[in-house]
């Protein structure tokens, strides 16, 4: 031990060293309550040439439980931010005031009620008046889910604008901090650190990272996305989140970007899985791709079953007027989206759901790609039409195809041109398309928002049928109509003139027969189908008859002459049939006439009501065609939310615990307990206490030589 | 482990905070007694009640159908009963009057009394509903069912409605008939069959008429052909001394040979006539084509006959028979309905008492699913107001624990 040094030195720098040690705990104590505050330690070790050294502070932390902290919080900030959005849904489906199913079985139920008495206009008002409950309580969920989506959107560009700055500010403090330890070969610069750990925690409740100490050894930090992206780089630049919509803008999806600043370097960007971002982002993205957008689209899908299924039925009846009936409801059409690349942005491509096709509607968006160049007047082309899901990914079947089709399309305003899904295409753009162009329709995301009512009188409500069917009042046998189906009521293709009436022998579709309109036996197993020219035509002979069910069917396939070619031609004509039980005498009757006057008639009306119980929506995507009742529809999509909810829930509860863990064990590393610091609060006093007694002792020794000489 | 100041506030705070959220959720079960309160506390559960919600809806409109529906069938229940008893007075008078020691103006007072009873049958058939439509007009029910106009000889009671009937659902797979129309009803009432004089040829046809209706009813549903009426003609020829055969005119087949002797009685299949000729001659008779009369207008028919002082006994007889036939009939079909009618009731009825059933079951199974267990959510209550207490007591004396107290 080399000692060249007086007690005077020693006792100084023992008095400087008591008195830093105080500071620092002093320092303690006052940063107590201070947000992202590490506790601080002054080490000491004693110098060469005795007494003690300069002193070194630092913080004191476990380096392990802050990188736990950091994922820990990462996931809570993902689940917490699924949870909080999808938690909104849940609760809104959980209001019996909001419940779809509840106004449906109203309007179910009003109808059951009127079809008791169909000329009772109260009882007609009472089914306009649940009919726009129910519409309300579709429009109020679809626009409750438009604002959700609306309000994911922004959520998404205030978390990006804020990883930004943050992604920011690390890059900055790295650089702050190598300047730093440039100037000081003693002191950490603490608050800076504290400042930047403060602000990679924050930043990783937005998006999970990786951070790594910089390889050049200068205290600067590396962050990476957990994924491997770089966001700050060692030597302070860094690299900034993008918004974008490809190719519908306002859904966002992310890139990531240099930000060289510089005139001779171009910018380069990266695309990201934003699934996978971790964080709150990565929640907010999860959330939309995952629930908001499939629920919002199978409400559409609902609501257009719903309303599709209500029209078709109300078209196939009688209204109280003795018209045939019209739609209940407005389905709105849905226009395409250009994508970005295409040759004309300004192309337009429109679609509509194609009446009484709602039972093929999926929760899919598609893809119309135009696959040969327009020809002649109008102009005709291929395109193809891919589903895919609300994430863009494509829709496959049930051995793992892709869901396409090929198909020629009619360019022009009003031809529609039916395709897969239930919907049908309407190229408003003429021969102006190129081959390439792609568009994007999404036929049922904001169907429920936009549903309305075509009509607000009772009296449209057709719960008559079209048509009655009479025996003729010399009949001998005991025959007896047992049904009456309508199936199709349009002018020109059915018998129906549009004009409260059955079109006459010169009006009909074929030159040599009017419309069938009497059904004679000629035998007990044997009838005719006359038309209702004068005198009647024997249009068809059906003979070794078995079954009197759908007589009119039996006459299109085995009648004798063959059913007029005229007639086969439509798709669905004469647009009626009806049933028989028991047994016609020959020269039994029966004719067929427009129900006029016949508003006392209910049998739609009972069709009506059974669509409660029909399967009216399609359950899967898929080549899956099984389709499910209206309510269970609403169900399902309230199990589904339901789950996700309390799934969220599960994993939020899970996370939180892990980051109490995480952040005890890291608080008991890097916080101040205040007992300790009282402890060596006294204890660092007595040790200034001892060095000035030091002091003390070298004074009374300096003295006592001094004395001496004297 | 080292515990700092902010960990034991933190630890503190949590615990209540967490307490205070279970105790706020039971609260929302005790105070609404569901323990359902968001889908995503069950969602099999949340989609289950709502299926089950739609159910016991369903079951309560079903049960509404069925008042309705019973409603409206206990109505025509009730016009047929009563169209029943007033028909069977006029069978009593028609009997009556064919006892052969009336007088004509005897005759005239029985046609009164039918004549009463024909307007109380029309009114009867144009029984209206609350609502005043029409019950028996079928799809047609502002239109008046029936109308009487005697100056209309072929059809004086006019039928202005339709075929229509109405059914009503009464449960998810059940449908009933609400209504009839009156056309099957009143107006689909077979006439009496008959046979008719068509031609003759040298043989004069003595007193004829209907013996035994039943094998002669049989005769005539069996031969009875509607397109070609030539297969109706039946050719009596005197074939012999003392013999008579039958020939169907349309085929040609020598059906039957009849004894004859001039002026006698025979019968052929029910039918009772006599001939009167030389061999060769013939009559040809024909099958009467089935009518259907309604049985309003049957009555009045026989309201006409008794005031009809020119008629022959042979004419008066015959329209006595066609009165008790079309009465008969008329009945028949009225009792038809009304047994269809009651049946329809019953089905109602057990279809009601089904749906009570199930009612109550869904009923149950719904609560079990959504409904708070009181004694179970109670006690969790109680436990957690507990813990509570205990968190906010503990934690003031934790935290003033502190060195500097005594320093």
């Amino acid at each position: 031990m080399i000692r060249n040094t007086d007690l005077f030195s020693i006792a100084k720098t023992g008095i400087n060293a008591s008195n830093k040690l105080l500071n620092t705990t002093s320092n303690n104590i006052a940063n107590v309550n201070s947000e992202g505050y590490v506790r601080e330690r002054t080490t000491f070790s004693n110098h060469m040439n005795g007494g003690v050294d300069f002193g070194f502070t630092d913080r004191v932390f476990d380096v392990f439980a802050q990188n736990q902290l950091r994922r820990d919080t990462s996931f809570v900030g993902e689940t917490r931010a699924f949870f909080d959005r999808v938690e909104g849904l849940d609760t809104v489906l959980a209001s019996e005031a909001n419940s779809i199913a509840s106004s449906m079985t109203n309007f179910f139920g009003a109808i059951q009620t009127a079809a008791d008495d169909p000329t009772n206009t109260a009882s007609r008002d009472a089914i306009m008046g649940t009919a726009t409950g129910m519409m309300n309580r579709i429009n109020q969920l679809g626009d409750f889910m438009k604002a959700k989506e609306d309000e994911v959107e922004l959520q998404i560009q205030q978390s990006v604008e804020r990883a930004n700055s943050l992604v920011t500010q690390i890059g900055n403090l790295n650089e702050a901090i190598q300047v730093a330890n440039g100037t000081s070969v003693v002191d950490t610069p603490t608050k800076l650190l504290n400042q930047r750990d403060q602000a990679i925690l924050e930043l990783s409740s937005i998006v999970a990272l990786e951070v790594r100490n910089s390889p050049n050894g200068d205290d600067g930090k590396v962050v990476n996305l957990t994924t491997g992206e770089s966001l700050v780089m060692a030597d302070g630049s860094f690299n900034i989140f993008a918004m974008g919509g490809e190719p519908d803008f306002t859904n966002r999806q992310l890139t990531l970007m240099t930000d060289f600043n510089s005139a001779t370097k171009n910018e380069s960007t990266i695309n990201v899985v934003e699934e996978n971002l971790g964080g709150g982002l990565g929640g907010l993205f999860k959330y939309r791709e995952r629930v908001l957008e499939p629920a919002q689209r199978d409400l559409g899908k609902l609501a257009i079953g719903l309303a599709d299924a209500v029209n078709t039925q109300n078209r196939q009846g009688m209204d109280l007027d003795q018209q045939l009936g019209g739609d209940i409801f407005n389905i709105d059409g849905f226009s395409a989206i250009n994508y970005p690349q295409n040759s004309d942005l300004s192309l337009q491509m429109r679609g509509i759901i194609t009446p009484g096709s709602s039972g093929d509607v999926t929760n899919n968006d598609y893809k119309v790609t135009v696959m040969s160049a327009p020809t002649g007047t109008p102009a005709v082309f291929d395109v193809e039409v891919a589903s895919m899901k609300s994430d863009g990914t494509p829709q496959l079947d049930a051995s793992g195809n892709a869901i396409v089709q090929t198909l020629t399309v009619t360019a022009g305003n009003g031809n529609l041109n039916p395709t897969i899904g239930g919907i049908s295409l309407e190229f408003n753009s003429g021969g102006q398309y190129a081959v390439g162009d792609r568009f994007l329709i999404q036929p049922t995301r904001i169907a429920a928002a936009n549903l309305s009512m075509a009509t607000t009188r009772g009296e449209d409500w057709a719960f008559a049928k079209p048509l009655r069917v009479d025996s003729g009042d010399n009949n001998l046998g005991d025959a007896k109509l047992i049904s009456t189906t309508i199936s199709n009521t349009a002018t020109g293709t059915s018998v129906f003139d549009g004009n409260g009436g059955i079109h006459t022998a010169a009006n009909s579709p074929s030159a040599t027969f009017g419309a069938p309109v009497t059904i004679r036996f000629t035998a007990s197993d044997e009838f005719e189908v006359l038309d209702n020219a004068s005198p009647a035509n024997v249009i068809t002979t059906v003979s070794g008859v078995s079954d009197f069910s759908n007589l009119i069917e039996q006459a299109k396939t085995s009648g004798s002459p063959a059913w007029p070619a005229d007639f086969a031609a439509l798709s669905d004509y004469p647009g009626y049939d009806f049933s028989l039980q028991g047994e016609a005498k020959p020269g039994d009757v029966f004719s067929i006439s427009y129900n006029t006057d016949g508003i006392n008639d209910n049998r739609n009306a009972v069709e009506f009501a059974q669509l409660q119980q029909s399967d009216i929506v399609r359950q899967g995507n898929g080549s899956n065609q099984n389709k499910t009742t209206l309510n269970e529809a609403y169900s399902s999509l309230v199990g589904f939310v339901g789950s996700a909810t309390a799934n969220a829930s599960v994993n939020l509860e899970a996370a939180q615990v892990m980051q109490v863990q995480s952040s005890e064990w890291f608080e008991s590393s890097a916080g101040v307990s205040l007992d300790e610091e009282a402890a060596n609060l006294i204890q660092f006093q007595q040790s200034y206490a001892a060095a000035a007694q030091i002091l003390s002792s070298a004074r009374d020794m300096f003295d006592t030589i001094l004395s001496v000489t004297r | 482990m080292r515990v700092t100041t902010n960990l034991i506030f933190d630890q503190n705070l949590r615990a209540i905070n967490n307490s205070q959220g279970e105790l706020s959720d039971l609260q929302s079960q005790l105070a609404s007694g569901k323990r359902l309160l968001r889908p995503s506390d069950d969602p099999v559960g949340a989609a289950q009640v709502i299926r089950l919600t739609e159910e016991l809806d369903k079951i309560t409109q079903y049960e509404r159908n069925i008042d309705l529906a019973t409603g409206s069938l206990e109505l025509q229940e009730t016009s047929l009963r009563s169209i029943t008893d007033v028909m069977n007075r006029a069978r009593v008078l028609t009997v009556q009057a064919g006892n052969g020691i009336f007088s004509q103006p005897d005759r005239e007072a029985v046609a009164v009394e039918l004549e009463q009873i024909r307007n109380q049958v029309v009114d009867l058939m144009n029984t209206q509903n609350a609502s005043g439509d029409y019950i028996f007009s079928g799809y047609q029910s502002q239109k008046q069912a029936f109308v009487y106009n005697p100056a209309n000889n072929n059809d004086p009671i006019k039928f202005q409605g339709d075929d229509g009937t109405n059914r009503m659902q009464i449960s998810d797979s059940v449908s009933i008939q609400t209504s009839s129309s009156g056309k099957s009803i009143f107006e689909n009432v077979n006439g009496r069959l008959n046979f008719e004089l068509s031609g003759s040829n040298g043989a004069t046809l003595g007193g004829y008429g209907i013996r035994y209706q039943g094998s002669f009813d049989s005769f005539h549903q069996n031969n009875y052909d509607p397109i070609n009426p030539v297969n109706n003609q039946y050719e009596f020829t005197i074939s012999g001394a003392n013999q008579v055969s039958v020939t169907n005119v349309g085929s040609g087949t020598i059906v039957d040979t009849l004894p004859y002797a001039a002026d006698q009685n025979m019968t052929f299949n029910g039918f009772e006539f006599s001939l009167n000729g030389a061999v060769g001659d013939s009559v040809t008779l024909e099958l009467k084509q089935p009518e259907k009369v309604n049985i309003a207008e049957t009555i009045h028919n026989m309201a006409l006959a008794l005031k009809n002082p020119s008629m022959s006994s042979q004419e008066f007889l015959s329209a006595i028979d066609d009165t008790l036939v079309g009465l008969d009939n008329g009945l028949d079909q009225m009792a038809r309905e009304n047994s269809s009618i009651g049946a329809r009731l019953n089905i109602a009825q057990s279809v009601k008492s089904s749906l009570l059933d199930t009612e109550v079951t869904t009923q149950q199974a719904r609560s079990a699913i959504q409904d708070v267990d009181y004694a179970e959510a109670s006690t969790d209550f109680a436990r957690q107001e507990t813990a509570l207490e205990a968190a906010f007591a503990s934690f003031p004396r934790i935290a003033n624990l502190s060195l500097f107290n005594f320093i």
